[in-house]
């Protein structure tokens, strides 16, 4: 009887539940965040603790002194001044910084043309050209870039002729020579006048700007199409040319010429340059054509075949119906992409390029030994490209999202 | 009055345009003149890579000589497979002694077998043969391939292992047999059937220990000739290393992705900066901290070796992208689950290990799957940082002196070995993504 009554008032109004220490989740979360953040601070305590024994023990050097050390070793390929024995090791880690930058720039641009060509045509309703395409996609895409790298390295930019009998790509003119040393360019050298070209060229691209953006009104308006893909193009080139020849063409050109056993003058890039631009942007490209394809596909076909019953051709259709409403698909993993081939970028250890892992991380690291120091500001700055990528997608994610409906 | 038709008009065949291989090939290849001229275009380019791929590989190659001047004496403008042909049990097993190469046949013959009942419908207990082979395949394997000293730890795994392989190998004739467990076979013989639970645990325990007693009493008598880690070479090291990678890449992923999702904060920021900090990093740069960071982290007299000092680093790296992997799928599993979870009574890891955990996972096979494949085309990298995996071998027949100089064979034929291993698992990861997906949407 007792029983029953207690149970009908807890019922009613229940009594204040005893205080569990344990129990409470505000106390659990607390503890578990305790415990968390103790487990991995005393791991780092430990690991961290350790290494400064052991550098002390082997008498390694540490801190960042080595920064403003000149550096005894010299570099094939780099894009800023440096001369061993007075250039430090800060310069190093900038000259391979850009050199990582540079053919990863090239790669992407390259990678990224050709990958939308490919997975436009792996869509195309020849039969023929969407198998070739595939089959493009799927061997460069099953075999490891570190295998395709070494073997545009060794298989084919190390076998090209010596330098005596050097490919000329210029068709005769000794503007642009390939040789097992590498590929070499002419560079011009504006003259007195040149300036005046340039802003010819300026002159002729405002035109061209402002012509279309008239066009473009009078379209709007009245529903009149006027050309404009000629005439700009011709505005473009025949200006700055007539501008050109007419201050008497002040352009020099710095040629290289053979003396000695080798090329000296105009710019030049090393095989190992080349054999990672090719590797890295034939395997990027595959990815990229995947990467748009799906994108394409995520098009419903509702859109092309209303593009084409306004009478759209299939061009048009492509490239004012289908691609803008497949970008917001295509972009993310594009840029992930782009950002893999910045990574991936740092295979140029295994060919000799110097890019920042085989210039800073290896070669210097080897004469200086500030291990720890070396190998942060490697991971560092990797870190910042993808950050500052990363960065940029999330604006571009926001910025779409807030377009879709 | 109506004209009615006393049975229904036969269906006309289809036109010929639609169904002959001239109408297909119209429409495919030569619906308009451009498309004849790209189709001819193709065509050209098809017919110079192949004669030029048959030729140089096939028509003109060397298949059998003692070193490259013979293949040169035999053609100078086709292929010297022979060097690869010399080599082949270099690139498949490095430098693994010749006469213990039956170790690793043997071990990989003993997963095929240990795995082969998941595909098998009528066979039952599928959660733990798949755990099984996690927990300890690894064990007999590494015994297996590295041979040497068993120490207590090691001699109760492999006798484990052992047991768990017997019971599975038993499991998998009873399910093929009688379409029953070996468990329900062991207690309808013994005819324990209807006895209650305790009684029924008390047998299948006396059977487990016993069985586990006479396989350790068993396994005292023999033992492995060691192999150093350095003889490890080849696609067999290759696989070692992507294999330990993905077995425990997965559990570490899961971890830091549930870390990611949690909503504790210090759990959250930490998990989330850790897998960032390893996803913006090349993995080379990871490689060589592992090389060269790790022997410092390390007390004093004690030494990891190169091996250890790798997988570790492939581990780490692999389990930041798995975790991502783990991410999406969890986030694929609708919210009604967790808040169903929870109406029973659930807590949180109830919720995740028994309702969230099952449905992602299965999910996840595709992409796992993939990235299995990502990290057999990576681990290629621990080349450059000198182990003698499949590419550090291939590599180094150019620097045999019968096969000096030989660079290009031995890349192609790598290159075509890892298309057939990754083409057909990512076929076969496509082929499971539309049949998971199939069997969503009833």
């Amino acid at each position: 009887m007792a029983k029953e009554n207690t149970q009908g008032v807890s019922a009613r109004a229940r009594p204040k539940e005893k205080f569990n220490f344990f129990h409470d989740q505000r106390v659990r979360s607390a503890l578990y965040q305790l415990l968390t953040a103790g487990i991995v601070g005393w791991v780092a305590w430990y690991l961290i603790s350790n290494t400064a024994y052991n550098l002390e023990v082997r008498g390694m050097n540490t801190g960042f002194g080595f920064w403003n050390v000149s550096a005894g070793f010299d570099t094939d390929f780099k894009l800023i001044d440096y001369t061993p024995g007075v250039g430090t090791f800060g310069r190093i880690f900038w000259i391979g910084a850009l050199n990582t930058l540079f053919v990863s720039f090239l790669a992407i641009i390259a990678s990224t043309l050709l990958g939308f060509f490919i997975g436009v045509l792996r869509l195309s309703s020849n039969w023929l050209v969407a198998k070739v395409a595939l089959v493009y996609v799927e061997i460069f895409r099953n075999v490891p870039l570190l295998i395709q790298i070494v073997f545009w390295f060794i298989g084919v930019f190390s076998l090209l002729p010596r330098v005596k009998s050097t490919i000329d790509l210029s068709f005769g003119a000794e503007r642009v020579l390939l040789n097992n040393r590498g590929l070499y360019m002419a560079t011009p050298i504006p003259g007195n006048l040149f300036w005046m070209t340039l802003v010819a060229l300026a002159v002729a691209i405002g035109g061209v700007i402002y012509y279309r953006r008239r066009a473009r009104k009078l379209q709007d308006k009245s529903g009149i199409q006027t050309k404009t893909m000629l005439p700009s193009i011709a505005a473009i080139i025949v200006l700055p040319l007539a501008v050109f020849l007419a201050t008497g063409m002040p352009l020099a050109w710095d040629v290289p010429t053979l003396q000695g056993f080798n090329f000296e003058g105009g710019t030049s890039v090393p095989p190992a340059f080349l054999a990672l631009l090719v590797a890295l942007t034939i395997y990027h490209a595959a990815q990229i054509a995947e990467a748009v394809r799906a994108g394409i596909l995520s098009v419903s076909r509702g859109q092309s075949d209303a593009a084409m019953s306004i009478g759209l051709k299939p061009g048009r259709v492509m490239s004012l119906v289908i691609i803008p409403q497949a970008m917001p698909a295509i972009v993310p993993p594009m840029i992930s992409n782009w950002m893999n081939t910045v990574k991936n970028s740092s295979l140029a250890i295994a060919i000799g390029y110097s890019d920042i892992v085989s210039l800073f991380m290896q070669t210097a690291l080897n004469q200086a030994g500030y291990a720890v120091e070396m190998v942060g500001l490697t991971m560092l700055f990797y870190m910042t490209i993808s950050l500052t990528i990363s960065f940029f997608l999330n604006i571009y994610n926001k910025r779409v999202q807030l377009v879709e409906r | 009055m109506a004209i009615i038709k006393a049975e229904k008009t036969p269906s006309r065949p289809a036109p010929i345009f639609e169904t002959s291989i001239i109408g297909w090939l119209q429409k495919n290849l030569f619906s308009s003149v451009f498309n004849t001229v790209l189709t001819l275009f193709m065509l050209f380019i098809i017919y110079l890579s192949l004669s030029g791929i048959i030729g140089w590989g096939f028509i003109d190659a060397t298949f059998v000589a003692d070193n490259r001047r013979q293949c040169y004496d035999n053609s100078l403008t086709g292929a010297c497979w022979a060097g690869v042909i010399d080599w082949l049990t270099n690139i498949f097993y490095g430098r693994y002694p010749r006469d213990e190469i039956w170790r690793i046949d043997f071990g990989a013959l003993m997963l095929v077998f240990w795995m082969a009942p998941l595909w098998m419908p009528r066979v039952k207990g599928k959660v733990l043969i798949g755990a099984s082979v996690v927990v300890f395949y690894p064990f007999l394997a590494g015994y297996l391939f590295a041979g040497g000293d068993k120490g207590l730890f090691m001699q109760i795994m492999i006798s484990a292992a052992i047991v768990a392989l017997i019971g599975n190998m038993a499991n998998l004739i009873t399910g093929l047999a009688k379409n029953e467990s070996v468990v329900q076979f062991l207690l309808r013989v013994s005819g324990k059937m209807t006895a209650p639970d305790k009684t029924q645990r008390n047998l299948l325990l006396a059977i487990l220990v016993l069985a586990f007693a006479a396989v350790f009493w068993w396994q005292t008598s023999w033992s492995a000739v060691g192999v150093p880690w350095t003889k490890w070479g080849g696609l067999f090291l290759t696989l070692v290393i992507s294999g330990i990678g993905i077995a425990s890449a997965l559990p570490g992923g899961i971890i830091l992705a549930l870390g990611r999702r949690s909503k504790l904060p210090v759990v959250r920021v930490l998990s989330t900066s850790f897998i960032e900090i390893f996803r913006s990093v090349p993995l080379i740069t990871v490689l060589f901290m592992a090389t060269t960071m790790f022997p410092l982290f390390m007390p004093e007299g004690f030494v990891l070796n190169k091996l250890v000092q790798v997988i570790i680093a492939v581990v780490l790296f692999n389990a930041c992208y798995m975790a991502e992997t783990v991410r999406a799928g969890l986030q694929a599993i609708p919210k009604g689950q967790f808040e169903g979870a929870h109406t029973i009574g659930l807590g949180y890891w109830g919720t995740m290990g028994l309702v969230i955990m099952p449905q992602a996972l299965k999910h996840m096979i595709p992409n796992i799957v993939g990235s299995f494949i990502g990290l057999l085309k990576d681990t290629t990298l621990v080349s450059i940082i000198g182990l003698f995996d499949i590419l550090g071998m291939l590599r180094s027949i150019s620097k045999d002196v019968p096969w000096l100089g030989l660079h290009k064979e031995p890349l192609i034929f790598g290159a075509m070995l890892f298309f057939i291993l990754c083409f057909s698992m990512s076929k076969y990861s496509r082929h499971l993504e539309t049949k998971l997906s199939a069997g969503n949407k009833h």
